[in-house]
Formats: structure tokens, sequence, C-alpha cells
């Protein structure tokens, strides 16, 4: 069974070359991921890291892990893992940032609505007191004349 | 299927074992199994990105100056080891395909010096964080400033990098297992399923690093 | 028109003597706890889950007990009203805790799963033998840790460890949860396990469409076993940081957050109880076409259902955190795809009941099993309707509502084929008949037992009683009183049918090899099963419910 491509199970045998140019590759993406957290990319930075991430991954798991040459179901089990993992972040990142402002100094979650409310309450609070300690003042005044 | 073809697929590895049909059956299923495993791995890490990207969606001017503090060119050091194993590990299984039994040994010996250099590398990180007070959670204690929640970026650091260093840990065991039974000529073309499944492992704490790698060091 | 054939090929075994039985092949204590026999395997985790099962409704009944009164009663002993509401926690926590890891999760799949697949495939064993004795092992040192818990500082969380108070109170949380992390790894390797053997050693024949039911469920149970278990283990094992170093993702104080716990332990613990129902599923398919002599109606609806069961089970976790302070937007998201999931389940009971009829049923024990399945799950599965509903559950969240919900489905469901299924195969295990009066004496004993118990319970949740409170208002107790009750009752059945198979090992006739004149594979074989299983590979040339008179009454023949 075993020739030039395969090994005596039939599976494929990859050249050396196909290793050696995935570990280059590899390192070149190493040092893009670097350049693009030095350069400014403002908001598109972490996408673009991310996709090189992923395009590292990919090359080691189709080359490397041999799923390019491997049985389907294989590549089914490892990408349906990811799939899981989508759907844990998705809704969890829903929940957590349809929440509200966080207050960690008070240890709780309020809207941004209530924040804005309590604000205005202590704003409003807060002259009473002025004009109120202003009054008192004018009235020492007065006595003390 | 007669006697004779019987024979021949499942009468030659020492290792054959005997609930399998052949040859071909017992590695494809020892394969299956180590995919699932590393299924199974991918969700255990994923709770740890799960919070890392929750807290960074919270605190995102914690993560902008929290990670200067993380050495990137140690990080970045540690890359390109952890790829360059698993090249010398995907030659081994390689050498296991074509019989050579050399090259198994060495490339096997290969990864696990590359395995215990990031260890190494590593623990001077470690080092550096526990001196300045670098710490997770309640243990923290560093006297700069570091706004919004500083004890979880380096939770989440001292967790991921952390649990990522005992699945190193229990690789370079498991290699050292493989670089015995490789030296003893238990590998070759028709039987290298150990050999194909621990560098399907040491492949997956390759590609866990490649995401803590620019998530970590490089935040931006 | 045989059922399927056995061929002699293979290693040439001596099929003319007489081989002994997996029980009798090899001797001695070493012989059980070294076995790498899937069968073996499955008959100690069978022991162990019932041990435990005792242990548990025990607790169960001194939870009960002590719900007599709406003061309490003081069966423990405790000093005071303030230590007999904490000893009370503990006997509902370590309930809870110990049923579910240590029962009703490993329950079918481990006991019954593990003896039944490898037979329903024609493999002589499991793919990794090995590993499925390590699972064993594993389950063995996780109970430990439980057991060590119980014995030290006790358990007082819930079984559901919810920050802050997990990560406080001065219970042996850690030893509990490391001990679940421990069982966590026993679960995954077991489902590992069985999608391997699935994929790759079935007989000769066995396509994927002549797959017995049970075998579906398992297949989906093991999907879940795999994905979601990882998350809980590494769950838990924060926990553990969190009490023992503070690393505060769940504190607030430190900016961290404790619902964000909820989220991590519900994405695996709403799925698990998809891992506790679907080998539910499976025995009852089995089992209701053996003893209704019918193929099953809608196999691909069924077989699909377990998968999309499997699938959709991960996307409703948060209906377990409504009135957690979840978001609105995910909570109305939870709640929609919470009803999804009853359509494959309902389409699963509708074609059960579509074998009935037209079928040539027995009223078999297992069958009366069945029958009380079918009513309880229903029950209980549409009370899940109602708490998925996101209004209607910020009524009943932390009511007995719930309580009698889970308990309807995985009591009600799950036990319930559980017991039915052990009886279905309890000859082919091994090798005895059991007494079928006394047997169903027990079902009805459990049956009349458990809906007492547990229906009061709706009614009381929907009025307002809430769960896990020691003492209560006194305008409740007539339920609780009815309920406590109902519990005797069903411990009295569950005893009755522990007696029943104790006596069927120590006294009960030998059974035939097929006493159900089933035709799925493991019947094809002695009761109880050699060690390899089959002499020789069997070769399946028809489904698993192809009745011969089936086919020989079907003039135009068309399956």
């Amino acid at each position: 069974m075993a020739d030039a491509h395969h090994d005596e199970l039939g599976a494929h045998i990859s050249p050396l070359q196909t290793y050696f140019a995935v570990f280059g590759a590899l390192l070149v993406f190493t040092v893009l991921t670097y350049a693009v957290s030095l350069a400014d990319l403002g908001p598109f930075a972490f996408p673009i890291a991310m996709v090189v991430a992923f395009c590292k991954a990919f090359l080691v798991a189709t080359f490397f892990m041999h799923l390019k040459y491997d049985e389907r179901f294989n590549v089914v089990v490892f990408v349906s893992s990811l799939f899981f993992v989508s759907v844990f972040a998705f809704f969890t990142i829903i929940d957590v940032t349809g929440r509200g402002a966080l207050r960690p100094e008070e240890g709780y979650y309020v809207f941004q609505e209530e924040l804005d409310a309590i604000a205005a309450m202590e704003a409003a609070a807060a002259a009473e007191e002025a004009t109120a300690a202003g009054e008192e003042e004018a009235e020492a005044d007065d006595d003390d004349h | 299927m007669g006697h004779a073809a019987d024979h021949a697929h499942s009468g030659h590895s020492p290792f054959f074992q005997h609930h399998f049909i052949d040859m071909r059956q017992q590695a494809s299923s020892a394969k299956l199994g180590m995919w699932l495993f590393l299924a199974q791995e991918v969700l255990f890490f994923s709770v740890l990105f799960m919070a890392y990207f929750i807290f960074r969606t919270l605190y995102p001017e914690t993560w902008l100056v929290a990670h200067y503090k993380l050495d990137a060119a140690l990080g970045g050091l540690n890359t390109v080891v952890l790829l360059f194993s698993s090249l010398t590990m995907a030659l081994a299984v390689r050498a296991a395909q074509v019989n050579a039994k050399k090259q198994q040994v060495i490339m096997l010996a290969v990864t696990i010096a590359c395995a215990f250099v990031f260890l190494v590398v590593k623990y001077f990180e470690y080092m550096s964080k526990i001196g300045k007070g670098l710490l997770p959670g309640n243990l923290y204690s560093y006297s700069g400033d570091i706004p919004g929640a500083p004890e979880l970026f380096f939770t989440v650091y001292f967790c991921m990098t952390g649990l990522h260093g005992i699945h190193v840990v229990a690789g370079i065991i498991v290699l050292f297992w493989l670089l015995i039974r490789a030296g003893k000529g238990h590998f070759n073309s028709g039987y290298y399923s150990p050999m194909e499944n621990v560098g399907l492992y040491w492949h997956l704490v390759d590609l866990v690093w490649i995401f803590l790698f620019p998530l970590l060091y490089l935040v931006k | 028109m045989t059922a399927s054939t056995i061929e002699t090929a293979g290693h040439g075994e001596a099929h003319g003597a007489e081989e002994p039985s997996y029980l009798a092949a090899k001797k001695g204590l070493m012989s059980w706890i070294f076995t790498v026999d899937h069968k073996r395997i499955g008959v100690m985790y069978l022991a162990s889950i019932g041990l435990f099962f005792l242990i548990g409704g025990l607790l169960a009944l001194g939870v009960r007990t002590m719900l007599l009164n709406p003061e309490g009663v003081n069966i423990f002993g405790a000093d005071n009203p303030a230590q007999y509401k904490d000893w009370y926690n503990q006997v509902f926590t370590l309930h809870g805790a110990i049923m579910v890891f240590l029962v009703i999760v490993p329950s079918i799949p481990a006991s019954l799963g593990n003896f039944l697949l490898p037979l329903q495939l024609g493999a002589k064993d499991v793919a990794f033998p090995k590993l499925n004795l390590a699972s064993f092992h594993i389950y063995f040192v996780g109970s430990l840790f439980m057991i060590y818990a119980i014995l030290s500082h006790s358990l007082d969380t819930g079984w559901t460890f919810y920050t802050p108070y997990s990560t406080t109170t001065s219970t042996s949380v850690i030893a509990a949860t490391f001990g679940a992390f421990i069982l966590g790894f026993s679960s995954i390797f077991t489902g590992l396990n069985f999608i391997v053997t699935v994929h790759k050693m079935r007989a000769p024949g066995l396509t994927w469409d002549r797959l017995p039911l049970l075998i579906w469920g398992l297949y989906a149970t093991s999907v879940i076993q795999v994905l979601a278990t990882p998350v809980v283990a590494i769950t838990l094992l924060l926990l553990i940081l969190e009490r023992t170093i503070g690393i505060g993702i769940f504190d607030p104080t430190l900016g961290g957050d404790p619902v964000l716990y909820q989220h991590f332990f519900w994405f695996y613990s709403h799925p698990v109880v998809y891992v506790m129902i679907l080998p539910a599923f499976g025995v009852i398919s089995d089992m209701i076409t053996a003893h209704s002599r019918k193929a099953i109606f809608g196999y691909k609806a069924i077989a699909a259902s377990s998968v999309a069961i499997a699938f959709i089970g991960f996307l409703v976790w948060g209906h377990h955190m409504f009135v957690s302070g979840q978001s609105p937007i995910a909570a109305t998201v939870f709640s929609f795809l919470t009803f999804a999931v009853a359509v494959p389940t309902a389409i699963k009971v509708f074609s059960w009941v579509a074998t009935l009829y037209g079928g040539s049923i027995k009223f078999t024990a297992p069958m009366w099993y069945v029958y009380a399945f079918l009513f309880l799950f229903t029950i209980g599965g549409l009370t899940g309707i109602y708490l998925g509903a996101l209004s209607v559950d910020v009524h009943l969240h932390d009511t007995y509502f719930v309580v009698a919900h889970f308990h309807y489905v995985m009591m009600g469901g799950t036990f319930f084929a559980f017991i039915g299924a052990i009886h279905h195969w309890w000859p082919k295990m091994f090798g005895k008949m059991y007494n079928e009066t006394l047997a169903k004496v027990a079902c009805f004993l459990s049956f009349t037992g458990f809906n007492l118990t547990f229906f009061s319970q709706f009614i009381m949740g929907a009025q307002g009683m809430p769960r896990r409170y020691a003492t209560y208002a006194a305008e409740f107790q007539a339920y609780h009183v009815a309920s406590t009750i109902g519990s005797y009752i069903l411990a009295a059945g569950l005893f009755t049918s522990l007696f029943v198979m104790i006596h069927s090992l120590l006294k009960g006739e030998k059974a035939p090899q097929n006493p159900w004149n089933a035709v799925s594979l493991e019947w094809e074989t002695t009761s109880p099963p050699i060690e390899h299983n089959f002499h020789g590979t069997p070769v399946v040339t028809h489904g698993p419910y192809d009745f011969p008179e089936i086919d020989e009454s079907q003039a135009t023949g068309h399956h």
C-alpha cells in the first residue's frame, strides 16, 4: 500500500518542502502580527490582528495537523468546537454589553438613565444646599449687624 | 474477507489491538478520539478567552495600559519557539511515516528542548511580574497606576498562560514517553498513531499560543 | 426469515465449545477492578449509581420530612433555628449534588450505555477499552472527593454553587467542586469513547439508518458530554481559585461579575439536562417497539430530533438566568430559543404514541415504565414551556414549580425510563428473569408516590412557595404534607424495585436468550453474553425494529 506519497496505512505523507514552506509563512505572519501592533490602525487593529492569527491557525491545522488530507469528519469535529465557542461568546457578550454602565466603585451595575437621574438629583440637592447655606449666611450676617 | 487477508492487515504490528478489525481501523479510531479530545480542549480554553473578551470590553483602558507591563519581545520569542517546535513535531511524525527512526528521535528531542525553552522564558516572565506585584485579583500589589481593573487583567493573564503552561508541561511528559518508544523502534510506516496523536495535541498547544500572544501582549 | 447472519469470520474461535459468560469468564475482585470488558464496567457503574441513588434518595426523604411542619422538623437535632436552617441547606444541597453529578448524569450512558453500545453495534468492545476503565476509576475518585466533602464541612450552596455565596461560605466547596471537576472527565471520556465506537466499529451492514434509536440517543448525548463538560470543568476551577486566592472574575469589588459565573455554569448545566434525557428517549424507543412488537413510527424523525435537541440545547442556557440581572435583550432571545427545543421533543412523543397504534402490546413491567414515562415526561416537558416564557418565569423562578418541573423530567422521565430499561435488559445482563408481579407493584407504587410528591409542588409553587426554604408560611403546609407522604410511597416503590433486582440475582429463574423476541443485535447473542460478545462477526441485513411478522404481513412489503 505504501508509495512515495502514502505510508503503509494509506495516509498521505507531506513532502518536506511543504512543512518548511508552512513554517516560513508562519514566521512571516508572526512578524506581520507584531507590525500590525506597532502601526496605528485605529479600530481596525484588533480585527486585523485576529485575521492574521486565524491565518496562522489555519496553516497549522491544515498542514501540520494534516486536516487537508484527513477524513472529513475530523474537520467537522474541530470546526464544530469553534462553532460552539462562538455561540457561547455571542450570547454572553450580548448579555454583558446590553446591561448598562458599570460602577465598580459601588460594585453594581446601573443603566445610563439611572446614572443620569442620580447625577441630576445630586446636582439639584447640591444646588439646594448652596441656596440654603447662602440664606443662612445672609441671616447670620443680618443677626450680626 | 479470507483468513490470509486478515493476517496481512492485522498480524504485523505487535501493537495491534484485537477488538479492532485491522490497523487502519485502529489508527483511524485513535485519530478521531484525539480530535474529539482536542475539541473538548478548545471548549476548555474557551472560558478563559470569554473572560478575556468580556473584561477587555468592560475595561478597555485597563487593557491598553496594563499590557505594556508584559514583555512583548519575550512573548514573541516564545511564539517563534513554539512554532518551531510544531515544525519539528510534524517532522517527527513524517519520519515515522517514512521509517526513519533516527530522525524521529532527533525531532522529538528538539521538540522537547523547545518546550523547555518556552517554560524557562515563562519562568523569567512570571518572576518579573511577581517581583513587581503584578498579580491576579487579591494578590495584586503593584505600586504604579493602572486605571480600571488591573487585578482582572493579571488574573486573565496568569490564568490563560498558566493553563497553557500546564498543558506544555503535560506535553513534555508525553513527549518523553514518545521519545523512549521511538528510541526502541516502536513506530514505523504501519504504526505511528501515538506519534501522530501526540503531535495533534502539541499543535493545539501551539494554536492556543498563536492567539494568546497577540491578545495578551499586543493589545491595541 | 432469519434475523441476522452470524458469520464465522474472525480469529477461529471454537464456537462449538460452551464459552462462559462475561460474568464467569474471569474470577476474583482484581478481575473486576482491572477489567477492560465494557459489560463489567457497565455493571460496576450500575452498582455505584444505585448506591449513590440510595444515599441521595435518603437525603431527599430527609428534606421532605423536615418540611412536614412550617417551623421545620428537627430530625437531626439542631441546637437552634439558625443551625437548623444551615443543616437544611446542607441536606438539599447534598441531595442535589449527589443526584446530578453521581447519579443522573452517568445513569443510563455509563451503565446501560456501556453494556449495550458495543452489543447493539455488533462490536467486541468500545473503541478504547482501557480509557473506559479509566473513566470508571475517575468516577470513583471524583465520588471520593464528594464523600469527603460530605464528611468534612459539608456543602450548603445548592448544587449550582452560585457566587458570591460559594466563594465565601465556610463549607467544603473546594472538595465538592474539585470532585465535580474530576467527574466531568469521566463523562467526557465516556462520550469520546462512544462517538468513536459508533463511527468506526459498526458491524457490516449496520448503516446509520439501521442503528437502534438508543444508539442515536447515546451518540447525541456523547456529543454534548464532549463539548459542554469542559466549560463547567474550568468554571469550577476558576471558582476554586476565586475562593483560595481571590482572582476576582466573579467578585464585584475587584471589578468582576457574579452573573458571569452563571453564564459559565449554565452553558454546561443546561445541555447536561439533555445528557440526562436523551439516553432515556433512546431506551424508550427500544422498549416501546419490543413490547408493542411494532416498528418505530418515524425512525428518521426521532433520530434527527435527538441531534436537533443536542444542538438547540446549547443555545438556551440563559433561561436559568431570567431574574439574575441578565440584559433584557439576551433574556428575550433565550426565551424564544427555549420554545424551539420543545419541537423535536414533541416529535418524539407523538412518534411513540403513533408507534403504539396498531401494535401488539404486552403489559410487561418494562412497558408499565414506558407508559409511566410518557405520562410523567409529557407533564414535565410541558411545564418546561411555562418556565421558558420569560414573563411567567419571573413569577415562577425559585419556586416549587421549578422543583416539580425538573423532578418530573429528570426523575419521572429519565429515572423511570432507567428502571424500565434495567428490567428490559436485565435478562441480557444477568441471565435471570425477575418477579414480574412485584416489578409491576413497584412501578405502581413509584408512579403514585411520584405524582403525589411532585404534583402538589406544582400547585404550591404557582401559589408562591419558594424553593430552598427551611421554613414556610402555614398556608402551604397541606401541600407539603401531601408531598412528603408521596415521597414515602415513592420510596416504598423504589425499595420494592431494589428487592426485585436482588431477589432476581439470588433466586431468579434462568432467562432465555431473547425473552422479548426483539431483533436488535444484542439479542442475537447469549444472555448473559460471552466475554467477546459474539461468536464471529455479525452481519446486519435489516433494521432494528423489523419484526418478522411485519415483513410477512405486509404483502406490498415496502419499508
